[in-house]
């Protein structure tokens, strides 16, 4: 019989071991990354030239000089614009999908499409669909219409591509959380006399409200560091109306070859969201322990 | 136990393997093997020239066996780009093209090849002194001049004019003026233009908002049309410290005139067509919907080969202070950090000399900056009946510098979305072009 | 009351369907665009269906110089490194997690869930930088290394699902004189086929779909994935959309096919790998 410390540091053994490959990819690929990017922030670099200390110079240009501020207010008007409505518009889809008439399944399967396929191709197709002049929608519509170019319709434009792409994902939710609600539930609130709204409002949305909460926190979190229909669709113009964050950090990096600005712009975005993941676990402990008394 | 663990093991290990070796038989061998050739990569961004340096090449390659140049393109969008990382990876080819707010960056960081010594001198003598000046900095040149933009002119659809009852003649000596004087291009483009309904743009009935023929492509092209305007009304675009000064007041006036022809006279296509996509103009042109269409020689073979329509080329428009059109040119630079030095040495002086540019020119591609083969660009013009002369009479009153010092990229990455404000009228010229230039100088600060 | 059931049910038959035709409807301008002329594109409206029905758009995108064959290989290899090497990696990891006792198991954990919290976008520059550094930008080899050795967030869904699995099940396997490895392979795996299956199509899809790190750290062809491929051409060929729509569809419809076939997992998966 062997002790019991040769047999934890066996076990130890094992863990490690069996825990050394991942442990490469964690350490190197995204924690020295983290720690590399906040170094970089402190440096000034243009890719081929020397890199620098530079202090806070970066982080007093970046804040200094409204461009990154008009890109975190483009980023916010498009969360504000994508969230709401592609929730809405996924809770409904998900109400008419679940009332067992034949054929949902292939509805479902038919809307969730767009979102397993490559957003910049998507983003791609709808910049030739949304195009002024020899465009699909326009040709459509008759009238000639700058979706892209015009910079009150551009940040609106993207928005509504980038919903049309997510909706069939938040659908899948709330299919799943409108199946998952007890059927005995449903039938006593009907022999009570409430209609098919009052059962919705009263009943179905309330017992929604962790799916509910799961799909705003990740779809906000994803609407955070939208890029690849930027880049396909206006590559963040015009006049910089669709310049949200993530654009903003690659253009910063390989199109103005200022490294030092770009790595400041990702390290705000990382406090960003870790605030928001933060804070919204927080949040969501709390209320299901007040949910639970 | 069956060790289902060794099978899966074992599958693993051959997935991994055939994976390996599929990459390795894609990975492009440019090791070159004992006895064969070495391999010099030339990358630029224009097709037409990258044709003609194919057949430059192949001349090269019979009298210099052991040497093979390969042409690669990289298209002008994402050319500057991908040409950064690829220097700072070590990945850039051995001769590659820039441009004259390009390649002082690299220069400074040591990626280029010092021409000065690396050529012989009397290699450097027949090449064109204003594209040398152009690339040569801190008395060192970083690159063999290759294409020598003449100046801008105006290309013009014959058979538009004749519809608005107007010569080539009426259009060759038009002059634009910010005090509203001495204008004669505002009428003759209002005649030009038409909307859906057919009215022209200087009759009573005209809906300015829908457009089916443009006059003019006035808009955001610093090359064809910003730094010609500056210049002919006295304004300059960067001073002699290369500090940006296009915020004066002649300056403004010059914007302001530009952004009148699309925004208030509606001769023009909206700059919500022509601030994204660069091409749209020429593309009108060539469509036959577009009158006069202001650019330089890089659109000559364009337009040669894509217009079915009569056409011409007659001088730009005279401001305040005369025609004066900014003038261009394009090097071949040497990468510093070449695996062949001395076949990439062979391979620049090669495109410097006569024998080796003779080929860009009688292609009627692109003007060439080796001197002494001019020539066989404008005999090529000549013998496809096109008078060119109107990019070569303007250069007499004066000529205006393209963008130039080490931080042109960074600068024009600030000004240009101010820019597009102010042509599209949401911002005041003024106001729009004095944050422009502030947003410009402040990179250089940095 | 019949009736208005009858219209109830039609109506929302109806507000479906023009929901499947919005959605579809994008995916079918760009199929039928690429199997038609430049003529028919440029004289005829969007809607009508190709005449003469032309495959030369995608001989011009596989033959061309744009190399889309070359492109469809790489991703295909990338990918399927990427998801052998995350397999390994994170069943190995999670395995320990769930089912092996060593000192510092759960600060260890809480550093990989933590690490779910940094946005790619984040990592793109100091790993573009990383790279370059270590002489692999511009290599088959950047596309795949950062994400081929674990994803934390594979791990996180395996080892809930390991911690599912009855110890007597490993217990009476260990007293056969099965080692951690035999374990895992005879036992652990094969009762946790329907995650791997997701995890699978997981990460098979959103490589195929990566961009913005295949953008950044490869240039030219050589190592070009097919959605960088349909961007530069986008840029080059600006306008020439039947060529565009010919790389769009190139770069959809194998998705759409896999989606297709294993539509039921698909979908199962897509929740599963959501509410994590």
């Amino acid at each position: 019989m062997r002790s019991r410390g040769s047999l934890r540091r066996r076990s130890a053994i094992t863990g490690y071991a069996l825990l050394a490959p991942s442990l490469f990819g964690v350490v190197c690929f995204l924690l020295l990354p983290v720690l590399v990017v906040l170094w970089l922030s402190f440096q000034s670099w243009d890719l081929i030239g020397p890199i620098s200390f530079v202090g806070l110079d970066n982080y007093r240009s970046v804040l200094s000089d409204g461009v990154f501020g008009n890109s975190l207010v483009v980023t916010l008007i498009f969360v504000l614009l994508v969230v709401p409505i592609q929730t809405l518009i996924g809770l409904g889809a998900a109400t008419l999908l679940t009332r067992g008439l034949p054929g949902s399944a292939w509805f479902r399967t038919v809307y969730v499409l767009p979102w397993i396929c490559a957003p910049l191709a998507l983003g791609v197709v709808w910049k030739w669909i949304l195009a002024p002049t020899d465009g699909a929608l326009n040709t459509l519509l008759g009238h000639r219409v700058e979706w892209l170019s015009d910079p009150a319709l551009a940040l609106p434009a993207v928005a509504a591509v980038v919903i049309w792409t997510n909706v069939g994902y938040v659908t899948l939710f709330f299919m799943a959380g409108l199946l998952n609600i007890p059927g005995q539930i449903l039938e006593a609130a009907r022999i009570d006399g409430a209609g098919a709204v009052k059962v919705f409002w009263h009943i179905k949305l309330p017992l929604l409200r962790p799916t509910m909460f799961f799909v705003l926190v990740t779809t906000v979190i994803s609407a955070f560091q939208v890029f690849d229909q930027v880049y396909a669709l206006t590559q963040g113009g015009p006049a910089r109306s669709t310049d949200v964050v993530a654009a903003r950090i690659y253009y910063e990096a390989f199109d103005a070859f200022d490294l030092g600005r770009a790595a400041v712009m990702a390290v705000v975005l990382l406090v960003i969201l870790v605030v928001i993941t933060l804070a919204q676990q927080l949040y969501f402990r709390r209320r299901v322990t007040y949910e639970m008394d | 136990m069956a060790k289902r663990s060794t099978v899966i093991a074992a599958g693993a290990a051959a997935v991994l393997l055939a994976i390996i070796g599929a990459v390795a038989a894609l990975n492009p061998s440019d090791s070159d093997g004992p006895g064969e050739a070495a391999r010099v990569t030339v990358r630029l961004w224009d097709e037409p020239v990258a044709a003609a340096y194919e057949k430059s090449f192949a001349a090269f390659e019979k009298d210099n066996p052991d040497i093979q140049v390969d042409v690669e393109i990289v298209p002008w969008d994402d050319y500057f780009e991908k040409l950064r990382t690829d220097v700072a990876g070590d990945g850039a080819p051995d001769v590659f093209w820039v441009d004259g707010g390009s390649y002082p960056a690299y220069a400074d960081a040591g990626a280029l090849l010092n021409i000065t010594t690396a050529l012989p001198a009397d290699a450097q003598a027949d090449w064109s002194a204003a594209v040398t000046a152009q690339y040569t900095r801190n008395a060192v040149l970083w690159g063999v001049p290759q294409l020598a933009d003449p100046g801008i002119a105006v290309y013009y659809n014959a058979d538009l004019l004749g519809d608005a009852g107007l010569t080539p003649d009426d259009v060759s000596a038009l002059t634009w003026d910010p005090a509203g004087q001495d204008d004669t291009l505002i009428a003759v483009l209002q005649k030009l233009t038409k909307d859906y309904n057919g009215n022209t743009a200087d009759s009573a009935d005209f809906d300015g908002s829908n457009l089916s023929q443009y006059g003019y492509n006035a808009g955001y092209d610093l090359q064809a049309m910003v730094l010609n305007y500056l210049a002919s009304n006295g304004a300059q675009f960067q001073d002699a410290s290369n500090q940006y000064a296009f915020a004066s007041d002649a300056g403004i006036a010059s914007f302001q005139y530009l952004i009148d022809l699309m925004n208030k006279w509606q001769v023009a296509p909206s700059a919500a067509d022509t601030n994204s996509n660069g091409d749209f103009s020429r593309e009108q042109f060539l469509q036959g919907k577009m009158a006069l269409f202001q650019s330089g020689v890089y659109n000559l073979a364009n337009v040669s080969a894509g217009a079915n329509f009569d056409w011409g080329v007659v001088q730009l428009p005279s401001g305040p202070v005369g025609a004066i059109s900014n003038v261009d040119g394009i090097a071949a630079a040497g990468n510093a950090a070449s695996a062949h030095p001395a076949e990439t040495q062979r391979v620049l002086e090669w495109l410097g000399s006569a024998a080796g540019s003779e080929f860009i020119g009688a292609s009627g591609a692109a003007s060439p900056a080796v001197l002494a083969a001019q020539p066989a660009y404008a005999e090529y013009w000549a013998a496809e009946k096109v008078d060119i002369s109107p990019f070569y009479d303007v250069l007499a009153a004066g000529t205006a510098p393209a963008p130039r010092g080490a931080g042109w990229p960074a600068a024009e990455n600030a000004m240009r979305p101010l820019l597009d404000e102010v042509f599209l009228g949401r911002t005041p010229a003024g106001q729009g072009v004095r944050a422009a230039q502030e947003a410009a100088n402040a990179t250089l600060t940095e | 009351m019949k009736w208005t059931r009858f219209s109830a049910t039609a109506a929302v038959y109806l507000v479906l369907l023009l929901g499947a035709l919005f959605t579809l409807g994008p995916f079918l301008l760009s199929i039928l665009t690429a199997f038609k002329t430049r003529e028919q594109f440029a004289q005829q409206s969007a809607l009508t269906w190709p005449d003469p029905f032309t495959l030369e758009n995608f001989a011009l995108l596989l033959n061309g110089p744009a190399q889309f064959g070359r492109a469809i290989l790489i991703t295909v290899l990338a990918a399927v490194l990427i998801l052998v090497g995350q397999l390994i990696c994170s069943i190995l990891a999670a395995y320990a997690f769930a089912r092996v006792d060593f000192p510092g198991r759960q600060v260890l954990f809480w550093v990989y869930l933590s690490t779910l919290m940094i946005p790619p976008v984040v990592l793109v520059v100091p790993l573009y930088l990383m790279m370059t550094e270590v002489g692999l930008r511009n290599s088959f080899w950047s596309l795949v290394l950062p994400f081929a050795f674990a994803s934390p967030y594979a791990i996180f869904l395996l080892r809930e699902y390991f911690r599912g699995i009855p110890q007597e099940l490993i217990d009476a396997a260990r007293l056969d004189g099965a080692n951690t490895l035999d374990v895992l392979v005879e036992i652990v795996v094969p009762l946790s086929r329907p995650i791997i299956a997701t995890l699978t199509l997981i990460t098979i899809v959103s490589h195929w779909n990566s961009f913005m790190w295949p953008l950044v750290v490869t240039t030219g062809t050589e190592w070009r994935v097919v959605t960088v491929a349909t961007a530069s051409l986008q840029s080059q060929f600006n306008g020439n959309w039947t060529l565009v729509m010919a790389a769009t569809t190139l770069a959809l419809v194998p998705l759409l096919v896999l989606f297709l076939m294993f539509q039921r997992s698909f979908v199962r998966s897509i929740t599963i790998a959501g509410s994590a």
